[in-house]
């Protein structure tokens, strides 16, 4: 083929040579692609070009910054080296940015996709000093329990986790905040698929898992998990007292002709008058705070000791690790019972 | 191997979507499910609310997303989610400035959707929505908001009017107008009541109350909407309603064919259920009674004050910060209001002395407000110097042919509604100018002559009164009207009904073979008039509804007279008691209203008659002049162009463009000339049908014909035979298939 007038011509176009002229702008060839583009910013690769390194306290920032970033491993190292130069810190020295500064940044993390993410951000939360975390509990826990009821159970396990530590480390705080008790509770039952009486009405089977949509976790281990922690923060809540009574009977002796002068002075928690709500708005049965014993017993008979009993019943049936697990949360019960 | 792409929802699983859809299913079975996404949505909600501004996206799942979630499920679990409702409106009320764009829309959309499901009243809705859509900055919310507003209002007066609703939404938007009257918040009370006019969900005096409220406000643009709703809002929602009438026709019995031949599917089904609903609404609403909605200028209370304050505030006031062209609105509108309710304004006409030059911008329109301010009841002492100074001012012979066409145009106009406003000299001067060179200025001075010839021949000279005028004149019909003079009403077209009446008798005498005027039938008649009561038994009335006869050119054409008094006799004859007695008997007033009770059937005549007068009035070939006045309805506004008038014919040569479209106006398109195949191929084309065997023969590819063509050249004879031989028989059975 390729013999009509016309296919010759053609392939000759192809051939011509492009006519110069002075004076003019050069012709674009047929095939040329406009490259150029419109962006509103435009990032740069090196964002800075300085000589000397940059100082402990400006990486520390920046790092804290990167927190926030789209890439997973990204956050991942940067909670890492944060945590390293939370660790490696010399001893009784100051943080390089106070923990409520740290916060914000941080326990949006616990509701991170990436699990690598989740563990990385629990070391980090542990090297945090003991004694700055109890002012922040409140902030903490609303984190917690989204976490706790994520329609991802990874999720769910992780922040669990990071119940119990808080639990441990400011037990009295998490059950006496403003809905660290009822809400909290609430989850957890969620959490192991106990429900209340009032729910469970319409769920088909006793043995159901923890929740019935999504991806179940491995269903032993983490539910050991779930348990054990349960079984820290009801100690925490209405278990037995003897250590805070021990206090105040040493206060009363010392000051023998003042008695309980402390309960005459002003608390020395964070927020001491944080009970009478002046700011926030009017508080709910669920939001309160139950600062007592007595009070957090109250409810929690009220509320949800059949639910929990009859779960822990289960958990026993099961045996094994969870039956074991279970044992815990038993004790606390009888204890707080007795 | 390319690695997967994983987006973080697969990863994790925390699809959202997936469980609403099982929730919507199976509330009961999934109560947990949503407990623990309640709770979730709680806390989440908890980490906003202590941080409303810093609040980002957190990980996977955001509060936008649950918000959605909950609210589409809400329905399924109102306990859990009772409160639901008023945390999204202390959200919005609370942070709509701090809420990023997207959480922003979907609170107000989910907070729509919660009104929908029923799980909350429109008031609480539009309590919320209302003060944010006055005060926010951001104008996409602005304009998400107004439009769920209107839904909201819409929706809630589709099935019957809900009236307390609309009583608080007038309330409030009343209130924010008359609030502060300088600020531009009221727009927004003026674009909902104008929308909600033209879709007549408002359509009562309390609607018009904040327009007028909106009218004399402080700030221009509240103002100029006012005012303009006046003068629009009405036209508007007539343009509305017949756009809603003539929506394309839906032709049933197609659709259920097509359903015949056409793969049966449910969407089809379904598509079949829709047009049989829409055609049965539409029937229904046929045979509704037309809602009689008054206009928004009948619906004033006190025009006379309204018009005073907008007259003093916005035009006489030194304070006024309005610009000529929204001045000039405004003047529409109090003249308007002064023509249709024929109000009295001490200094409008001597406000108006100062702008009749022709150096004045707009001059028209201030020649169309004069003449709509002008009515029969105003002094013709106020109107005289006026229409003196446009005759001074305007018509000369030095004077632009334009000029003088508005000038004649805007005189005729103001002495069609004041007769008395000129006098003689001046008027036959002015009649004078139908000698004149200019087409424009001819036709505008033979428009006040024959208005004149109508009204008061004896203004004219003697020789222009014509013939039908001065043979009225010499019988005393034409009575000239005093000042102040008010017509009788009667009832439209009660003529008609007596003239048919007549005719009706003759024949049937004619039928009987009796004398044409005997008293002895009036009994008969009578009882043929009791029957008439019932009108769905009238046959004769039944056979002719819905068909009007219309008249042939050549029979209007008899009529060529100029007058209009065969149009409508003895109206003015009975103001004057001396020429009573001359006037013929059938001029007097209608005996037929006075003597008897229409029956039913008389008022189905009556009514047909009319029509029938109508569009024989329409038909061309008929009398045109005089027309324009008649036909124009009272509440007509005037406008510009009318006095402009026929300022086109002296405007010297058009352009060949113009000439081009002049020419083109009123011919059909030039592809309409095509052959009847062509047409048919067209309408074939149309609805999709398949070409015929020919057709496609046609079409194919001369090189997949050559194979054929060169064997066929190549065949021998006893293969032709044989050929030929299987086309005829093919022929004979009625193609391959037979025809059996």
């Amino acid at each position: 083929m390729g013999a009509s007038a016309k296919r010759k011509k053609e392939k000759q176009k192809d051939f011509q040579k492009p006519k110069l002229k002075v004076g003019k702008a050069k012709a674009k060839p047929e095939n040329f692609t406009d490259t150029s583009f419109k962006a509103k910013s435009i990032v740069l690769n090196q964002q800075s070009l300085k000589l000397s390194a940059p100082s402990a306290s400006t990486q520390f920032t920046h790092h804290l910054s990167l927190l926030s970033s789209k890439s997973d491993s990204q956050r991942r190292d940067s909670l890492a080296h944060l945590t390293t130069t939370i660790t490696s810190r010399p001893v009784n020295s100051p943080l390089p940015q106070p923990v409520s500064l740290l916060l914000p940044h941080l326990l949006p993390l616990t509701l991170d996709a990436n699990s690598g993410v989740r563990t990385n951000l629990l070391k980090l939360l542990r090297a945090l000093p003991e004694s700055d975390v109890a002012d922040h509990v409140g902030q903490l826990l609303p984190y917690i329990r989204a976490g706790m009821t994520h329609l991802a159970p990874d999720i769910r396990v992780s922040s669990v986790e990071v119940l119990g530590w808080l639990v441990e480390v400011a037990g009295s705080e998490v059950v006496s905040c403003a809905g660290g008790w009822v809400k909290t509770l609430n989850c957890f039952l969620s959490v192991l698929g106990w429900h209340t009486e009032a729910s469970s009405k319409w769920t088909t089977s006793e043995t159901k898992p923890a929740a019935s949509f999504g991806k179940a976790g491995a269903k032993g281990k983490p539910q050991v998990k779930v348990l054990s922690v349960l079984a820290a923060f009801l100690d925490a809540g209405i278990g037995s007292e003897a250590v805070g009574d021990d206090d105040g009977d040493s206060d009363m002796d010392s000051g023998f002709p003042v008695r309980q002068f402390r309960a005459q002075m002003i608390p020395q928690t964070a927020a001491p008058y944080a009970y009478l709500n002046l700011f926030g708005k009017p508080r709910d049965e669920e939001g309160e705070m139950y600062e007592t014993r007595e009070d957090r017993w109250r409810v929690f008979e009220g509320r949800f000791l059949a639910a929990v009993e009859k779960g822990v019943e289960g958990a026993r049936a099961e045996g094994g690790e969870v039956g074991r697990a279970s044992a815990g949360v038993r004790k606390v019960l009888v204890e707080a019972r007795g | 191997m390319v690695k997967r792409k994983l987006g973080a929802l697969e990863k994790v699983e925390a699809d959202l979507p997936n469980l609403q859809h099982k929730l919507r299913r199976d509330p009961k079975s999934y109560i947990e499910d949503f407990r623990a996404q309640h709770y979730q949505y709680e806390s989440h909600r908890e980490i906003f609310m202590a941080a409303p501004s810093s609040a980002t996206d957190t990980g996977i799942i955001s509060l936008r997303e649950l918000i959605d979630f909950i609210a589409h499920v809400a329905d399924c679990y109102p306990d859990i989610t009772k409160n639901f409702g008023q945390e999204l409106i202390d959200m919005l009320t609370q942070h709509h400035l701090l809420l990023e764009p997207e959480l922003r829309e979907k609170i107000v959309g989910s907070l729509v959707l919660l009104r929908k499901k029923e799980l909350m009243d429109s008031a609480t809705l539009l309590q919320t929505l209302f003060p944010i859509l006055i005060s926010t900055p951001s104008k996409t919310l602005r304009a998400l908001i107004f439009q769920k507003i209107l839904m909201d209002l819409r929706s809630s007066n589709a099935k019957s009017t809900n009236h307390k609703l609309n009583r608080t939404m007038q309330t409030v938007l009343f209130n924010l107008v008359t609030s502060d009257r300088t600020s531009s918040k009221g727009l927004w009370a003026i674009k909902l009541t104008r929308e909600l006019w033209k879709r007549q969900i408002w359509t009562d005096a309390k609607a018009v109350e904040v327009m007028k409220e909106a009218a004399l406000a402080e700030n221009e643009k509240v103002i100029v909407g006012g005012v303009r709703f006046f003068l629009g809002g009405d036209k508007e929602r007539e343009e509305m309603e017949e756009e809603s009438s003539d929506e394309e026709a839906i032709d049933l019995g197609k659709v259920k064919h097509q359903v015949g031949i056409n793969k049966k599917t449910k969407k089809k089904a379904r598509a079949v259920e829709k047009a049989k609903a829409t055609v049965q609404r539409r029937e229904r609403k046929k045979n509704q009674p037309h809602p009689l909605n008054f206009s928004a200028l009948h619906l004033l209370h006190d025009p006379q004050g309204f018009s005073e304050s907008l007259f003093s505030k916005h035009l006489q006031s030194s304070k006024s910060k309005l610009n000529l062209e929204q001045k000039l609105m405004v003047l529409q509108l109090v003249t308007r209001l002064v023509g249709l309710h024929k109000l009295h304004i001490m200094h409008l006409y001597s406000y108006f002395q100062k702008y009749l030059t022709p150096r004045q911008p707009s001059v028209t329109s201030f020649l169309a407000s004069l003449a709509q301010a002008s009515h029969d009841l105003v002094p013709p002492d106020d109107l005289e110097p006026l229409v003196l100074k446009i005759a001074n001012e305007f018509v000369s012979e030095a004077a632009a042919s334009e000029v003088a066409t508005a000038g004649l145009n805007a005189i005729r106009e103001i002495c069609a509604r004041q007769p008395l406003a000129i006098n003689e000299t001046l008027l036959q001067d002015l009649v004078m100018y139908r000698k004149s060179k200019d087409k424009g200025v001819v036709m505008a001075a033979r428009g006040l002559l024959s208005l004149y010839r109508d009204l008061n021949p004896e203004m004219l000279k003697r020789r222009d009164r014509g013939k039908d005028a001065s043979i009225g004149l010499q019988h005393g019909e034409k009575q000239v009207k005093r000042f102040g003079a008010q017509e009788a009403g009667g009832i439209e077209g009660l003529e008609l009904l007596e003239k048919w009446k007549k005719e009706e008798r003759k024949r049937k005498r004619a039928e009987k073979g009796l004398a044409s005027d005997e008293e002895d039938d009036e009994e008969e008649e009578e009882e043929d008039n009791w029957d008439a009561w019932n009108v769905e038994d009238d046959e004769d009335s039944d056979d002719s509804g819905g068909w009007i006869d219309v008249q042939s050119d050549a029979e209007i054409d008899l009529s060529d007279s100029e007058d209009e008094d065969g149009k409508r006799p003895s109206k003015k004859a009975k103001q004057d008691e001396d020429k009573a007695a001359d006037s013929k008997p059938e001029n007097k007033l209608p005996s037929i209203a006075t003597t008897r009770i229409l029956t039913p059937a008389d008022l189905a005549k009556l009514q047909e008659l009319r029509q029938e007068a109508a569009v024989n009035a329409l038909v061309p070939g008929g009398k045109r002049r005089g027309q324009t006045a008649e036909a124009r309805h009272n509440d007509d506004a005037l406008t510009a162009a009318e006095i402009e008038g026929l300022a086109a014919l002296s405007a010297g040569k058009a352009t060949r463009e113009e000439r081009i479209a002049h020419a083109r106006e009123g011919k059909t398109d030039r592809s309409e000339h095509k052959s009847v195949t062509a047409k048919r191929k067209e309408k074939k084309e149309e609805q999709g049908k398949s070409t015929t065997n020919k057709e496609k023969a046609r079409k194919k590819n001369f090189l997949m014909t050559l194979g054929k063509a060169k064997s066929k050249g190549k065949r021998s004879l006893v293969e032709t035979r044989a050929v030929l031989r299987a086309h005829q028989d093919r022929q004979k059975r009625g193609g391959r298939r037979g025809n059996k």
